[in-house]
Parts: C-alpha cells; structure tokens; sequence
C-alpha cells in the first residue's frame, strides 16, 4: 500500500514537532517512518506508535519526549469513523492545544530560518575578505587581558583570534602524530609484498599502531559571570575539536543540560549565543547537584581516555559533602579531571569557598582559562600524560 | 494487528522466545525497511536471543561478530592466510615463476579468510542475520568503519577487486551502553529498548524455559526478581540471573520459596559480593515476605 499523501505531509509534520521538542529527528529517518506505515496498520494506534518510535527514536533518553509528542499528535477518534482522515485532520489542532508551550513549532521553525539565514551572512562574510588579526604589539596586550574587561565591540575580534590559536595548536598537535619507522606493530601484509622474491621474511614493514584520540567532556558553568568564560572556553576548544575524538558539552547553573547538539551544527556560533537563553536564574549554582547529574545519566561518556574540564567560579550553594562525593565518583571513571576557574586570573584570589576546598583535592589541574594565554596554556595539559 | 506482525510474534513464541508487540514490530520492521536495528538494554534481558530467533525463523544462517576493545578490520572483515602465503612461497621458490605471478597467486581467494562482515557480504543464496554483539565494547574508530560497510553492503579487497552483497543481511547490533554510540550509527538504525520484563512477562520467560518450575514458584520468583531490582545494587540482575535461579530451584525441587533455600541460593541472583552482602541484610531486616509477598 502506497501511503497516501495526507498522511505523509502528517509524518513531516510530526517529524518537525519531535525536532522542536530537541529530539534530533533527520529527514532520512522521516521518510524511513513514512516508510514504515506501509508495513503497519495504520488505523491502529498501537502499531504506528511503535513504528515510529523505532524508527524516529535514537536512544532510550529520548523515549519519554517522543511519547509526549505521539500523544499530542495522535488525537484520533475512532467513533467519528474518518479512518485516516481523523488522523490527520487533527494534527493542526492538536499541535495548539497539546503543546504546553503554544506556537514552539513554529518558533523553532523561524528559528531554524533565520539560522539558515545567519550561515549564509557568515559564508559571505568570511568568503570576501581575509581573517583580520591585529598587529603584534595589539596582540600581546590581547593575550593578558581579562575576557571580561573587554569591551563588546571587541569580544567578536577576541573569538576570531581564540579561534585562530586554537587552530594552529591543533596542527602542531596533527603534525606530532607521524607514524615512526620503528615500534608499532608488524604489517604483515607489507612485509609479504616486500620479501616475495625472498622465498621467507627477512624485513618486516611495520606501521604505527593507531593513537587513540582522547576525548573531551565539558561541564560548562554559566550563571551570571561565568557566561563570558564559558563562551570563550567553548570557542577555544571546539576549534581545536579534530584533535579530539569526541568532545560532549553540558551546561549547568542549578541543572544540568546537555548541549552537545546544539553546537554541532554548521552555525556554532549563534547557537553558542543561543546557549545563555536556556539558563534558568533561580537558586544560584549547585556544582554538586550537577555532577550528580552528569554521574547517574551520563557516565558512560566518561573513561580512561576521556578528560573532563569543569569550567566554574566554586561559589556553590550545594552541600560540598555532595561535591566532593560526587568530585570523586567522577575522578574514578575519567582519565583526567581539570578544573577551570577565571577568577585565579587575579593575583590575590584564593580557593577559600567551601566549594572550592572541597573540590580542590581531587583535581588534577588547576587553572584559569580568564585569557588568551592561559587558554594557549590550556592546552598543553589536554593530554592524558 | 497486521497478520505478519502477528506471525513473527507467533513464531518467537514457537522458537521459545517470549516476546512482545514492541519487539516484533522492531523485527517486523527491520526485516521489511531492510535496515539494521539497534538493541539497547541491561545486560541479561536477551538482546542477543534475538538475532538468533530472527535467523532461527527465517531459516538461514547466523553469522556473529563479537566485539571488543581494539578490533579491527583485520579481524571483523577478513585477513590474509600469512602461514599459507609464506608455505606458498617457500614451495614455489625453485620454479621459474615471476614475481608478479607469485603475487598474483597467493592474493588469490583460496589464501584470504573471511571475518563475519565478509562472509555475511559474500554469503550466497539466502540472506543471513548478521549479529553485531556489544558494539559498545569496540572503538570508536572501528564504528565509523562499520558504518561504511553497513551503508553500502559491499567491501573492496585491492587484490580481488569489489565484493558486493547480493542481498544484505538482515543486520542487529546489540550495546550494553558501556560506551555511547555516536549519532551517525544511531541514525542508520531501527532503535529498540529492551527494558527488565514485567512481572507477568517474567512468569511467562521462566514457566517457558524451565519446565521444572510450577506456576506458584514461577510467580513468586518474579515477584522476588522484581522487587530486588528495586534495591540499588552495582549490578542489577537481569533475566539470564532468573533463568539461573530457577533452574537451581528446579534441580533443587523446590516448590515455593522459603528463607532457607533463597540463602543457601543466592549466589545465583546476585554475582558481586557487595551485593550479596547489601541483599541478605535487606532480607534480615523485612523478611523474605516483603520480596514474595504479592504486592498487586
């Protein structure tokens, strides 16, 4: 059975409605559900229910959302016996009333717009003239200056210049990665070619057993002050993010969340301003709470070769009996734990919040990340040795 | 419900698999959209049973790649016979072939062997299950690669040329989120939860596979099962634990549950000391009654 169109434009339109509640739902997977209603029932609820949820759903996590958004999709009524038709007549209506949060879909999708509109105002702008960099000596006064002394027409110069380092740490790192002639292991492969003539090997052709990356989790601070620092922070190393594996992003004030997607996309920057939109003012900073989080629900993103930087001021409301539990748990799962704080940019600042003592001990690297420089400095201990 | 929906379910049960809606509509679909699905859940709730129920219902052949830290392609999709090759040319060394004809001689189909991927892309007649186990355990890089070959079902051999699947298999991945799979991979598959069973699910798995076992015991073992689970432990025992239990029960003759006989059997509920520790305290303190007591 060919499905109809109707019910096709309903799947479109669902698949939009899953993409604004942040499920990240691919045009693929929305022709493979349309796909799939030809091999269910689709006047059973049931079956196209769990149709698309195998098919539009990528991960547990995201099941919860998915039902939310099914409910309010499916309004279907069998006594007014319209068959398909109910299905789809309802999707309109049901969109109004069944969002908690009314016309979001169509806030996302103008959102989405005037993203699509912002990449290409960047790919024209970046097209024509050349990355400027200021001169030397403006530069070496960049370097030291605090992120948050400058002034905001300048900030957009700042990133420019965080990206540019950023890049030329990343090809000294890729260049560092050559395969030697010496150690690795035996190509055996090779080595047959090489010794045909030879009746038995005589010379092994070897090649460099394959480095594995080390992979990137942020746990981003971003009430009041912290924002600035965070920003640059994230600017500093997702341009440096093919020296990575992976790198996953979270944000927290009182809770936290995962942005990993978010800055995924081609237009990162914007969606980084987006970022401080998602923050809830209420209650202060509970760090504790907040690697708790990241502990139960996401530990799995955390191992050996994975270093965790916690970018964050220490000025906790939380219990620091929490923190340093939860500092710990942490410590054991991941390979390296750094803790980025600005405010150790100023020279008489001391880690005196109970936050901070709590924390201080199970941190393998303690730094400031307010500058320039120090994010240069940064990278240097983003290794595992 | 669509009657093909309805037959896989049927012909689960047949192969002694107990099952649900959600599982054979993953399968239904897997098998009609032809692509790979996806098979989260807790160690123990027999994801892998699936692949092999698919292949046992379809009446073709399992081919299984078991994943693990450091696998490569040499191992997952195929490698040259070295000591067959080095024989080889050891042998030919006093004819009067030329290099390129010995050359041409051991990169030849009789010297290469096939690792799952290869053979379930080679595999002639009908299509196989291909059963790609705890792709958690793999790295990241062996995903990526993986990903290639499941987009386009075939592989070239620089020595042979291209070898393409007929038809692709029917293909299931199974994690144990050890690791987190990346987008890409997720988005190429069908995706399936398979959380702990219900009680009355559980009843059904263990009254199926251990005969032994009568209805009353099969209840209160579930019940017990259930609300263990309940418990925080470091590893929360999963249906292959139930299995265990009430096959030693079985063997055991026992009928019901007493104090006695969950102490002396505990060791196959749980598996790490802590746990077992943290278990017997909680039994000391409510009594085997909280655990069987029928909480409906």
């Amino acid at each position: 059975m060919e499905a109809p169109r109707d019910l096709m434009r309903a799947t479109l339109a669902f698949g939009g409605m899953l993409r604004a509640s942040g499920l990240p739902v691919t045009t693929p997977q929305v022709m493979d559900a349309i796909r799939a209603l030809e091999a269910v029932d689709v006047m059973d609820r049931g079956e196209v229910y769990l149709a698309f949820r195998a098919v539009l759903v990528n991960r547990m996590e995201e099941q919860p959302a998915f039902d939310r958004c099914f409910e309010a999709f499916w309004k279907f009524h069998a006594e007014d016996g319209q068959g398909l038709d109910g299905l789809v007549s309802t999707v309109q209506p049901a969109r109004a009333e069944e969002e908690s949060d009314p016309g979001s879909i169509e806030a996302a999708r103008e959102e989405q717009a005037q993203i699509a509109l912002d990449d290409w105002d960047e790919g024209e702008a970046s097209e024509g003239e050349p990355l400027e960099v200021p001169g030397v000596s403006d530069r070496e006064v960049l370097m030291e200056q605090d992120f948050s002394t400058f002034p905001a027409e300048q900030l957009e110069e700042v990133a420019r210049l965080t990206v540019l380092i950023a890049k030329r740490l990343a090809r000294r790192v890729s260049r560092r990665r050559r395969p030697t002639r010496r150690g690795g292991i035996v190509d055996l492969r090779r080595s047959m070619r090489a010794n045909l003539m030879k009746g038995e090997i005589i010379e092994l052709r070897r090649r460099a057993r394959r480095r594995r990356k080390v992979r990137l989790v942020l746990l981003c601070d971003v009430s009041g002050s912290m924002d600035l620092y965070s920003r640059f922070l994230l600017q500093f190393l997702y341009a440096l993010q093919n020296v990575f594996g992976r790198v996953e992003t979270f944000t927290f004030a009182t809770r936290l969340t995962r942005v990993s997607d978010l800055l995924r996309g081609p237009s990162y920057k914007r969606a980084l301003k987006r970022l401080t939109e998602v923050r809830d003012w209420s209650g202060g900073t509970r760090i504790g709470d907040a690697i708790r989080e990241f502990n139960q629900q996401w530990g799995r993103l955390a191992d050996r070769r994975t270093i965790v930087l916690i970018l964050s001021d220490g000025w906790d409301t939380g219990e620091p009996d929490v923190l340093a539990q939860e500092m710990l748990t942490l410590k054991r799962r991941a390979g390296r734990v750094l803790w980025l704080n600005p405010l150790l940019g100023n020279p008489s600042y001391e880690p005196l919040t109970r936050g901070m003592a709590a924390a201080l001990p199970l941190v393998d690297h303690f730094a400031a990340a307010h500058n320039l420089s120090s994010l240069r400095e940064l990278a240097a201990h983003l290794t595992l040795r | 419900m669509r009657a093909e929906i309805k037959k896989i379910q049927d012909m689960m049960e047949t192969a002694d698999y107990v099952t649900d809606p959600a599982i054979a509509m993953s399968v239904h679909l897997a098998m009609t959209l032809k692509k790979p699905l996806l098979i989260e859940g807790h160690a123990g709730v027999g994801k892998t049973e699936i692949a092999k129920v698919m292949a046992k219902m379809l009446g073709t052949s399992l081919i299984r790649l078991q994943c693990y830290e450091g696998l490569d392609a040499a191992q997952a999709l195929y490698e040259w016979n070295y000591p067959k090759q080095l024989l080889h040319i050891k042998l030919e060394e006093s004819t009067t072939h030329t290099t390129s004809e010995k050359e041409a001689a051991i990169f030849s189909p009789p010297f290469l062997i096939r690792r799952p991927l290869l053979q379930a892309i080679s595999e002639v007649g009908e299509p196989p299950v291909l059963l790609i186990d705890e792709i958690d355990r793999a790295d990241e890089e062996f995903e990526a690669f993986l990903l290639e070959v499941l987009s386009d079902f075939q592989v070239t051999i620089p020595e042979i040329g291209t070898i393409k699947a007929t038809q692709p298999p029917y293909v299931i991945l199974t994690s144990n989120r050890v690791r987190e799979l990346s987008d890409a991979l997720r988005r190429r598959c069908l995706y399936m939860w398979i959380d702990f069973p219900g009680f009355e699910k559980e009843v059904r798995i263990v009254t199926r596979k251990v005969p032994g076992v009568n209805e009353r015991l099969a209840r209160e073992i579930s019940r017990f099962m259930e609300t263990v689970r309940t418990i925080r432990l470091a590893k929360v025992p999963g249906v292959a634990e139930t299995l265990d239990w009430a096959q030693a029960l079985s063997s055991l003759h026992a009928d019901h549950l007493d104090e006695e006989l969950v102490a002396e059997t505990l060791g196959c509920v749980v598996k790490d000391a802590d746990d077992i520790k943290r278990l017997k305290r909680e039994l000391a303190s409510g009594g085997i009654g909280r655990f069987v007591a029928a909480q409906s």
